[in-house]
């Protein structure tokens, strides 16, 4: 009994000594304490390796691109540096020149060099990605890649098929060092790419060859964390990581905190109340309601900033269901949601109502279209236009109650995903406010979000919430409503539009479509177009495109949003403020780029 | 001793057949649960400014740590490495086995529900006889009503009140986690202390949850004892209160034992949601994860586990029942 008894004293004087013991919050020393939203659920299973899609790498900490993008409304290709010191890239973009900093080091003392880039290139082929595809007619892709000396190195745009996402798509290349990773690619890869990417004979064979590396790319796991960032990964627990700085990181004299907590959670409600408590330094975007953002401001030195967000969020129509396949009809409920209340209601602090739907966010509405925003119908709260629309449509109203053209019940249902509380309240605004308009409309949720995207794309659901204005690239903005889901796909560079109801087509738009003041438009066909032609035929298809959008409405975009972040100006300062092009960018290149500072430092 | 042996072999035999029979319908399970958690991972990664075709190809490389083949052929697989106790590799962390996952999840999970377990099972097992004893005091009253109170709160709720009164009120405790990632993990004060701190929120919830089940079971069952007529004849008979009261206490905590291994079994299960509120990383938490992820073979490992802790639990519950019942050892062995 009495051993039982001095043993649980023991344990207790242990729990005291820890929660005596200084920096439990994070708050002794120069540490930044952070989340990552990249990677919701750290696993301290997972590898330090930042292909793995839970590796512990964070990106800008210890895991470092070429160069970091920056947040422009229209310009995909602008960047801070990263691995790279400096780039140059000519007018056509056919070629990309990197040159890396001499005096870069890795965290081991090893020279940063020509070499770790190209083999971190070779990695990425195992894994894909524009720039990086093995399909010899897919668009965009690197055809040369050669080292012009130590710390030169020049990557060259197959001419056959160019894009203009090519040159982010090799700025976002994560580099690794070639000798902690050696032994992933064999000795041949090189000759084995030369001829996966040619039409040769083996070609196919030398394709599956690399692409069956990818599983081993994945599970790599290095011994230690040998970073190029300005952080390296010392300890991971279940719930959370430290890293510590990189005393060789090419400019740690000005990253200002000596280590970093990247903090481990699972839902928002966590996030919530770490802000609440003050523990983070910085949170990147997480959805709060007014309620919680109300305590979150109150706590001493959390100050709000707000950016632009290139996400926008749409009621999206499946046309292949009566009586959404008519235009008067979608435009009707366009002019009967207030989207203002919807938004409210929705999103009151990482949200702002949508000036129209041109399937652009509206602040890259403006720099892309300039005065061509005010041609857009914006589809103010209209309820007798709406009404007008409707009957046009064919539509009936029976005792108050609108009803099909052939009398029988309209029962309108929106789908969306349990788990995203602000398109719930979205959605439960939508229908009451259409309910009060007439409309028997209902919300209907799905578990989780795996099963709603898959249902969706079986053409399950009337409607659903959608994200939209995806940019800031012009090509990925529109893929969004024409793309795949609506019956675009692109294969190996070559276009084709399926059936509504088939191969993921569950938008089931017209292929065709007769746009007033410009004719037909082919709006996929148009989009993909964004990905090769120059700056000044850009615009002229986003103008085609959001008139199109606009007029024949596959969406109703409902809100904007707006990247609501929290700092806290208690230990560090100098967060980039409203409106920064690195907001973002992950806190990580923030601190490397000497952004941030310790509190008290001149 | 034959007799006992002869038992556990029989508990054995069902207790394979079961995991058998319990395997083969997760396994049908899990690979029919609908949703498609590339498309969600794509998805997320457009949502993060990439590229159409290169989120494509991002997800298309982790098809190859999806399972292949037919319905049947993926059974054969699984059934053929489970003989191997080889679980399958995680989709959600590809690379990593299953059983690794499985084991880390485990430490966090055993040690906190263990100790929940336990503590909720002594208090509200003694203070269960107290309630049935004093059920006509004060002191009884509001043994009882404590008890009904906790019951009937959701676990869920109270580790919600907890953490916001712990750690954001009074922030006293840790929100979450598992240890102070600066110290030194090892057997050293300062760490142990440190998982002791983070682990007590978790332990609370666990342990106050528990208690008002424990309490009620054990005030009922040492009602109904006392009201039996060896009680009676006990007391007639002048016997010391002491042992009477060991001869309720022994009578009515039979039933509960049964209970209490049965918790003991449904332990690696883990506790979902106090795990998910504290973000403690143990088997509700990775199961709840892995359902999410539609990772199938974690999905498969952590049922697996469950059952067979199930299946091992009732085992040692009706050994011990023979053990400290007299009556059921006595009946056997007649029979």
């Amino acid at each position: 009994m009495k051993r039982l008894a001095a043993a649980a004293v023991s344990l207790c004087l242990a729990a005291a000594t820890a929660a005596c013991g200084g920096n439990a919050d994070g708050s002794a020393g120069d540490v930044f304490t952070t989340i990552d939203a990249l990677k919701p659920g750290i696993d301290a299973n997972a590898p330090v390796n930042p292909y793995n899609p839970k590796g512990n790498a964070f990106r800008g900490f210890n895991a470092e691109w070429l160069g970091w993008t920056k947040n422009h409304l229209t310009d995909p290709n602008q960047f801070y540096p990263g691995v790279a010191q400096s780039w140059q890239i000519p007018s056509d973009q056919s070629s990309i020149t990197l040159k890396l900093r001499p005096d870069g080091k890795w965290s081991d003392g090893e020279p940063i060099t020509a070499e770790d880039v190209r083999f971190s290139i070779g990695l990425a082929y195992t894994q894909g990605g524009t720039a990086y595809a093995l399909d010899p007619s897919a668009a965009g892709t690197a055809s040369d890649i050669k080292i012009v000396d130590d710390w030169t190195i020049k990557i060259t745009q197959a001419a056959k098929n160019p894009s203009s996402s090519f040159v982010r798509s090799v700025m976002e290349t994560v580099i690794v060092p070639e000798h902690v990773w050696r032994g992933v690619l064999p000795a041949d890869f090189w000759q084995k790419l030369k001829l996966a990417q040619s039409d040769a004979p083996g070609a196919e064979v030398a394709r599956a060859g690399i692409t069956s590396l990818a599983d081993k790319v994945i599970s790599f796991a290095p011994p230690r964390d040998v970073s190029a960032g300005p952080f390296v990964l010392k300890r991971v627990n279940p719930g959370e990581a430290l890293l510590v700085k990189n005393e060789n990181f090419h400019n740690a004299a000005n990253v200002a905190a000596d280590q970093v907590r990247i903090l481990n959670y699972t839902g928002n409600e966590q996030v919530w109340n770490y802000l609440v408590s003050g523990r983070l330094d910085s949170a990147p975007f997480t959805a709060v309601p007014a309620g919680v953002m109300r305590r979150i401001t109150e706590t001493p030195g959390n100050t709000i900033v707000r950016g632009y967000s290139p996400v926008s969020m749409g009621l999206a129509f499946n046309q292949s269901k009566k009586p959404y396949d008519n235009v008067h009809v979608r435009r009707a409920l366009a002019y009967l949601i207030d989207r203002a209340q919807v938004t409210k209601v929705a999103s009151p602090e990482g949200g702002t109502a949508s000036v129209t739907t041109s399937g652009l966010h509206q602040e890259a509405a403006k720099a892309w279209l300039g005065e061509g925003l005010a041609a857009q119908d914006p589809y103010r709260h209209d309820p007798a236009r709406a009404e007008s629309e409707l009957r046009a449509a064919g539509m009936k109203k029976v005792d108050g109650r609108w009803t099909m053209p052939d009398g029988s019940p309209w029962k309108m249902t929106i789908n969306v995903p349990a788990s995203f509380s602000d398109w719930l309240a979205g959605a439960k605004a939508v229908t009451s406010q259409l309910n009060d308009a007439g409309i028997d409309a209902e919300v209907v949720t799905t578990a989780d979000y795996p099963l709603y995207l898959e249902e969706m794309a079986a053409g399950k659901y009337d409607l659903g919430f959608w994200l939209v204005a995806l940019g800031p690239a012009p090509y990925n903005i529109f893929q969004r409503l024409y793309g795949a889901q609506n019956g675009w796909q692109l294969f190996g560079g070559r276009l084709k539009h399926v059936a509504p109801g088939t191969e993921g087509n569950w938008m089931g738009g017209a292929e065709i479509i007769d746009v007033k003041g410009v004719g037909k438009v082919n709006p996929g066909e148009l989009a993909v177009k964004l990905n090769s032609v120059p700056e000044a035929e850009q615009r002229r298809i986003v103008s085609i495109l959001a008139r199109t959008a606009n007029q024949d409405l596959p969406v109703i975009q409902l809100w904007d949003y707006v990247n609501t972040q929290v700092v806290n100006t208690t230990r560090f300062t100098g967060f980039p403020g409203d409106d920064s092009d690195a907001l973002r960018l992950t806190s990580g290149v923030w601190l490397q780029l000497g952004m941030i500072e310790r509190k008290g430092r001149i | 001793m034959r007799v006992i042996a002869r038992r556990l072999a029989g508990h054995l035999v069902r207790g394979l057949a079961m995991i058998l029979v319990v395997t083969t319908i997760s396994f049908v399970i899990i690979r029919n649960v609908p949703g498609d958690p590339m498309r969600a991972r794509y998805e997320k990664l457009v949502e993060q400014g990439m590229s159409p075709e290169q989120a494509e190809r991002a997800v298309a490389v982790l098809y190859g740590f999806m399972p292949k083949g037919t319905m049947w052929e993926q059974y054969v697989d699984y059934m053929r490495g489970l003989l191997h106790l080889d679980l399958g590799q995680s989709l959600s962390v590809p690379g990593a086995e299953v059983t690794t996952l499985l084991a880390s999840a485990a430490t966090w999970t055993i040690l906190p529900v263990l100790v929940g377990t336990l503590l909720s099972f002594a208090v509200g097992v003694i203070l269960g006889v107290y309630a049935a004893i004093k059920r006509s005091s004060k002191l009884g009253d509001v043994l009882a009503v404590s008890g009904s109170l906790l019951h009937g709160l959701p676990q869920y709720v109270l580790a919600l009140l907890l953490s916001a009164v712990f750690t954001t009120l009074l922030p006293i405790f840790p929100a979450s986690g598992t240890a102070d990632v600066t110290l030194e993990p090892g057997l050293n004060a300062p760490y142990i202390g440190s998982l002791i701190q983070y682990a007590t929120l978790p332990i609370l919830t666990y342990a106050l949850a528990g208690y008002g089940g424990w309490i009620l079971a054990m005030k009922s069952s040492v009602v109904t004892v006392l009201g039996d007529d060896f009680i009676l004849a006990a007391e007639l008979r002048g016997m010391k209160r002491g042992v009477i009261f060991r001869y309720v206490a022994r009578n009515a905590i039979l039933p509960l034992f049964t209970i209490l291994a049965l918790s003991l079994g449904l332990l690696f299960g883990g506790a979902i949601f106090i795990e998910r509120i504290f973000t403690y990383p143990g088997l509700g938490l990775l199961l709840l994860n892995s359902i999410t992820d539609r990772d199938y073979a974690l999905m498969g490992g952590a049922f697996l586990l469950i059952t067979v802790a199930i299946v091992i639990a009732n085992i040692i519950a009706d050994m011990l029942y023979t053990a400290i019942d007299p009556r059921v050892r006595s009946g056997q062995e007649a029979s």
